[in-house]
């Protein structure tokens, strides 16, 4: 803990969580804009949505992350190439759940709207969008949490970025007491983030 | 001319449907592959043609080249996953069993979940080494979150009143265990063995990509490092085909012995 506290005020400790933030960030900025379009979309077009479902679920419950080999030869040992491989992660459950929650609409509600004469556009506005985001919002907390899995585990196993980074110079140079500050600084940033996404769940469900 | 407008018709019909619509997509996805590779517009060392990856996958199962890797990787998961069974189940059991220790229990369980177990891996290599006990060990932790999660919410589902009759009838804390929590939590303990299966496969073969002397994932990251790209995806993809494979039966096996195992997705299982 003092090596860590050290780290934190004299250290690059916070600079390397800025990194690892920034890759969380970036990735569920993409994993978000592309997920829901993509769920959108797929609810549109049935027989789209229908086939490719499939594929989405494979690729979810296959070993993907081994993959990241291919990401650095096509990113270069940075962090771009931990940024476009976690955010697959972070993707397929938002797609996933955007689909899932436009398919589960109450079709009373659409009937309604349809009865009070709204447009297309009022219509989305105001009943499909209220009606899906509880649902997308569960798909949003699981892609944060596979994100952050990701980006730690690839920044540690591909030595590039932040906080996982450190810990993997530190076991490099064999530093036993930096491995555990880093190991420390790892499982303190996960339990914040989870601890912040469930308030974040109980503050919109209110 | 007349002849050929009902045969588009049906043509167009049967191209209607998601497997024709998944099949189509396998055959443009593997010609615009070949194009890029064969012409070289745009990464072409990342495009091989697809028959030098076939001819590679084949060279894996006809012959015994992967044979000691194989081994290694799989002496690795089958111990991560017997090893956190045997803790994860128990443990289950027993925090899922009294409600006050599930209170204080389940919040850190669910709390040390979301840390990748890949960052535990330096910790494991002081102590067990860069041999094949230290992938073990984070196999173990990787699987043994979903095994004693699954066995907690199954032990949430079953009756009291079950519990209550074998109290009753005389029956011993260990009666009650195999006799009673056993059977009914047996479908959540059967998925939470296969979702294990699959944090066990990753965790180990991830900590073979690190540092490791054999193994699957030592393999991958040898491909890479001597650039051999073809031999990478082949590699990957004799991975993702044997842990489906393996998948599949454990699915097919614990539907048959429990019923209610059958019901459940296969979600982020390699997380």
């Amino acid at each position: 803990m003092i090596v860590l506290w050290e780290q934190i005020v004299h250290g690059n400790a916070l600079w390397l969580t800025g990194i690892t933030l920034f890759e969380i960030a970036a990735c569920l900025s993409i994993a978000t804009i592309v997920g829901v379009f993509a769920g959108f979309l797929l609810w549109r077009y049935k027989l789209i949505g229908n086939s490719y479902e499939m594929f989405l679920a494979a690729l979810f419950s296959s070993p993907v992350i081994l993959a990241y080999p291919i990401f650095l030869v096509t990113f270069g040992r940075t962090s771009a190439a931990v940024i476009a491989l976690s955010s697959i992660f972070g993707l397929i459950p938002i797609i996933i759940n955007t689909k899932g929650a436009f398919q589960n609409v109450n079709p009373i509600l659409l009937q309604v709207g349809a009865s009070m004469n709204l447009t297309r556009k009022q219509m989305f506005r105001y009943i499909l969008v209220p009606a899906v985001a509880p649902a997308i919002f569960s798909g949003f907390r699981l892609a944060l949490t596979y994100i952050l899995k990701s980006v730690l585990g690839l920044e540690y196993v591909a030595q590039v970025g932040g906080v996982g980074m450190w810990l993997s110079d530190a076991a490099f140079k064999f530093e036993v007491e930096e491995v555990y500050a880093g190991l420390l600084g790892t499982i303190v940033l996960s339990i914040l983030f989870l601890y912040v996404i469930n308030r974040a769940e109980v503050f919109i469900r209110k | 001319m007349n002849n050929t407008r009902p045969n588009a018709t049906f043509l167009a019909a049967r191209m209607q449907t998601p497997s024709s619509v998944q099949a189509l997509t396998l055959v443009i996805v593997i010609a615009i592959w070949e194009l890029i590779g064969r012409t070289g517009i745009l990464f072409a060392e990342l495009f091989p043609p697809m028959l030098e990856i076939l001819q590679s996958l084949w060279r894996y199962v006809a012959t015994p080249l992967l044979l000691p890797h194989l081994k290694a990787s799989l002496y690795e998961v089958g111990g991560a996953l017997a090893f956190a069974a045997l803790t994860g189940i128990p443990l289950g059991i027993l925090w899922g069993s009294r409600q006050s220790w599930l209170e204080i229990v389940e919040p850190l369980i669910l709390y040390a979940a979301v840390v990748p177990k890949i960052v535990i891996f330096p910790v494991f290599i002081l102590f067990l080494g860069i041999d094949v006990h230290s992938k073990l060990a984070v196999g173990a932790i990787a699987a043994f979150f979903p095994i004693s999660l699954l066995t907690i919410a199954g032990m949430r589902e079953v009756k009291k009143v079950y519990v209550d009759v074998a109290r009753t009838a005389g029956a011993s804390a260990y009666q009650i265990a195999t006799h009673v929590y056993l059977p009914a939590i047996a479908g959540q303990v059967f998925t939470g063995i296969r979702l294990g299966m699959g944090a066990a496969v990753t965790g180990a073969l991830l900590a073979e990509t690190k540092i490791a002397k054999a193994g699957l994932g030592f393999m991958i990251v040898e491909y890479y490092g001597q650039f051999r790209i073809a031999d990478m995806y082949s590699l990957l993809l004799f991975i993702f085909i044997l842990a489906a494979l393996t998948n599949w039966a454990m699915k097919a096996l614990f539907a048959r012995l429990s019923p209610s195992a059958r019901a459940t997705q296969d979600a982020g299982m390699y997380f």
